[in-house]
């Protein structure tokens, strides 16, 4: 009772945050004892004026069927349901439902569409429980839906932050985004939400961590967790491990005297219980690997992509990004710099760093290896897999962050990888000096991006989407001062992979855990989203120039094809309401480099609209 | 008999020097530091860099991860030795990466006054020319 009893408070301090201060007599607060978790937010109706409400909520319907997520429904996925961002906390991006497969995916028909906000970059990862899609999107907007006629449950709407609190800020106003300004890239993003008991949970442009009830949209607690004003922000969501909140934070290229981290907060509260650098400090254990850099010229390290979860080892895995600026010579240490471009094990309890695997030691051309964790048990080996911008796929000891195999899908021209410790060596003439022009495959877009791969145990092979392309780079100086820093500025001329035949986009299959390719699909446009793979023996993705595919996961033979309002952009899923599977692709316009100058430069012929970001949701006809 | 080249050969060694590494201009061309824009101009790109470049570039103009600086070092590093025509192609050819040469062509002048003027590249009285040829006579050049 007493953790109700914090949660409603905890509620109620949200709606205080929201509307300004509640009037709230001290006698209300034994009442709240009383009741249960969903008549919280029933409460706070009750205590606000309706007009308040109004403001902020254009849709209110009550969602009253949920069952609460527990841990044990997010270790073991109930079939049908889609309850963390890859699907399952290994990340495979694989649902384990057939009704659709190779033999009839061709009827797939589009059963109901919705419109996002085109207020921003949408690379949405959507959740699916009972029946309800819960799916993220720019500006800090989290939408639910009826996952089976798209109708509008609730939406939740964030208020832009106050004058006062962006000038309580201890950095630069500059850092905050105004409201209204289009999010095209970085602060505004919203990749993926979390779901757990009957909570939402988002982080933010503005560096919180936000709690919405599931039922009815409302904000229940808030939590700061880093001065957005200094350049702090989130653009990936947190995930629950054992039971805690876990969220990596982003913005951490300028020089400021902090550095970037990772957190564990109680779900119920928002009460921060750990927090775990990236950056190996200067008097840390590894903290010489920066040289005599003090720690405010220890940038970089963003955790901006979410990590997976190992229940059994009781491990969370994250990845960190690179140092900043992006070449050594800018940022003035030529050391390893703990803990960029790492794997990090951390026990979610308590944010101790059970192991790292720092896969590019020293990077220094804007190569990160942040993105996603696959964890896989292969032969007897309970293996990590992971891919970076250069295209080398890791396998790892998740128990021990041990290297087991690397495999360079051969394409990139920057390292050689020692098959044996799994060490990279930096090619002749291939570490960047200021001013001096480099040629160098890939360009710094990289050829692997946060479009996640998929994994499936049907097949045993990675699904990966890829783009390719290299460039002319020369790397420049910046400011070391406080407040200046940044990647550093590179003079840039792409241009297209020798091995390309004039395509940007490649989806690409690979035995696990050979490596060796199993098929590869090439596209003019890059492949923009991540992969999705079925029981029904399918792989989902889509490319930046709208057509959304669907293939025989065995043979890259492509089953079906759709156009959709505008890029294919963030993370397919799959689902089952009623007896029926949904097969889900987000759309979307903004993005970076893979969305933006690559097609723009080298596939000029193709365009998209400029608008049209939407869900859009697939299934066989009735 | 002077074995040393003249003062004036000197020059024209320098000049066609400076010519073969690739300058865009040559002495006596116009630079960002002889009031190429008007402060009301900037006022208005400040407006449009608000609305449609801010969320990359960022407030004071520094960039982040995905999108450059546009003052200080890094400004000059990217674009010292060329001219504002080829700087205002670039922005009107790729910029906002999401509609790329779809805002109205004074929008794009105004933004590029607003990135002169964070720069402390002085203001002078007119606008900048709506001229493609002409702003490439205006060349991006440290301050002699």
């Amino acid at each position: 009772m007493r953790e109700i009893t914090q949660y409603c408070i905890g509620q109620l301090a949200g709606m205080e945050r929201l509307f300004g201060t509640i009037d709230f007599p001290a006698n209300k607060a034994m009442m709240v004892t009383d009741m249960t978790i969903h008549n919280c937010s029933v409460l706070k109706r009750l205590l606000l004026p309706l007009p308040l409400l109004l403001a902020t909520f254009s849709a209110s319907a009550q969602i009253e069927e949920f069952t609460p997520v527990t841990n044990e429904m997010l270790q073991q996925q109930p079939s049908g349901e889609w309850l963390s961002w890859r699907g399952n906390p290994s990340s495979w991006g694989y649902s384990p439902l057939d009704q659709i497969n190779t033999d009839n995916v061709n009827q797939l028909q589009l059963k109901w569409s919705f419109a996002l906000d085109d207020t921003g970059a949408v690379q949405a990862a959507p959740l699916i429980h009972d029946g309800i899609m819960f799916i993220p999107s720019a500006r800090g907007v989290v939408q639910a839906l009826d996952a089976a006629t798209g109708d509008l449950l609730w939406e939740y709407r964030p208020a832009p932050p106050t004058e006062e609190f962006i000038n309580s800020g201890a950095g630069t106003r500059a850092a905050v985004l105004p409201p209204g300004s289009f999010a095209g890239v970085g602060r505004g993003v919203q990749k993926n939400i979390a779901l757990y008991g009957e909570m939402i949970y988002a982080a933010t442009e503005t560096a919180s961590i936000r709690a919405i009830d599931v039922r009815s949209g409302l904000l229940v607690w808030e939590t700061q967790v880093a001065d957005p004003t200094l350049g702090y922000f989130y653009t990936a969501g947190p995930i629950i491990a054992n039971g805690t909140l876990v969220t990596g934070i982003t913005g951490c290229e300028r020089y400021k005297d902090d550095v970037c981290f990772i957190t564990g907060h109680d779900p119920l509260s928002g009460e921060e219980k750990w927090r775990t650098s990236t950056v190996a400090r200067p008097d840390d254990p590894g903290g010489d690997s920066w040289g005599d850099l003090p720690l405010r010229f220890r940038a970089g390290s963003d955790a901006w992509v979410a990590g997976s979860y190992d229940p059994e080892a009781n491990l969370i895995y994250w990845g960190t990004a690179q140092a900043k600026p992006w070449a050594r010579a800018v940022r003035g240490s030529d050391g390893d710099a703990l803990y960029t471009n790492s794997t990090l094990a951390l026990n979610p309890d308590n944010g101790e760093m059970a192991w790292y695997f720092q896969h590019l030691p020293g990077e220094t051309h804007d190569m990160d290896e942040v993105f996603e964790n696959v964890l896989i048990d292969v032969e007897g080996q309970k293996s990590l897999f992971k891919m970076g911008k250069l295209g080398i796929l890791w396998q790892l000891n998740r128990e021990t962050g041990e290297f087991i195999k690397g495999t360079d899908i051969g394409y990139q021209t920057i390292v050689n990888l020692n098959p044996v410790t799994g060490q990279i060596t930096y090619r002749d003439g291939m570490i960047p000096r200021i001013g001096e022009e480099i040629n160098m495959c890939p360009s710094t877009s990289g050829f692997k991006s946060w479009r996640a791969m998929a994994y499936s145990p049907d097949t045993s092979a990675m699904y990966i989407p890829i783009t390719l392309n290299c460039e002319l780079a020369t790397f420049g100086p910046t400011e070391r001062q406080l407040g200046g820093g940044g990647t550093g500025p590179v003079r840039r001329v792409n241009y297209p992979h020798p091995e390309s035949d004039g395509n940007l986009g490649e989806l690409l299959a690979l035995d696990i855990p050979s490596g060796e390719v199993k098929w590869r699909y090439r596209s003019r446009a890059p492949i923009n989203t991540a992969a999705l793979t079925t029981a029904g023996g399918l792989v989902f993705a889509g490319d930046w120039n709208r057509t959304m595919l669907a293939l025989n996961a065995d043979n890259g033979e492509v089953l079906w094809t759709v156009r959709l309002s505008t890029s294919n952009q963030g993370f397919p899923i799959s689902y089952m309401v009623d007896g029926k599977q949904y097969v889900a692709m987000p759309a979307g316009t903004g993005g970076a480099s893979w969305s933006g100058s690559l097609p723009n430069q080298l596939a000029p012929e193709l365009s998209r609209p400029r608008n049209g970001s939407s869900i859009n949701v697939f299934a066989l006809p009735d | 008999m002077n074995n040393y080249p003249s003062k004036i050969g000197m020059t024209a060694l320098l000049l066609a020097a400076f010519g073969v590494i690739g300058s865009a201009y040559s002495q006596g061309d116009i630079t960002i530091w002889d009031g190429v824009y008007s402060t009301e101009q900037a006022t208005r790109g400040a407006v449009v860099y608000s609305d449609t470049c801010i969320a990359c570039h960022g407030q004071d103009l520094g960039g982040n991860s995905n999108a450059p600086g546009l003052v200080g070092m890094g400004f000059m590093f990217l674009w010292e030795g060329r001219t504002l025509g080829a700087f205002f192609e670039k922005i009107r050819e790729e910029m906002p990466t999401d509609r790329p040469g779809q805002l109205p062509l004074q929008n794009y002048l105004d933004v590029v006054a607003y990135i002169m003027q964070a720069n402390s590249f002085p203001a002078g009285d007119e606008d900048l020319p709506r001229d493609v040829e002409a702003l490439n006579g205006i060349a991006i050049a440290s301050k002699s």
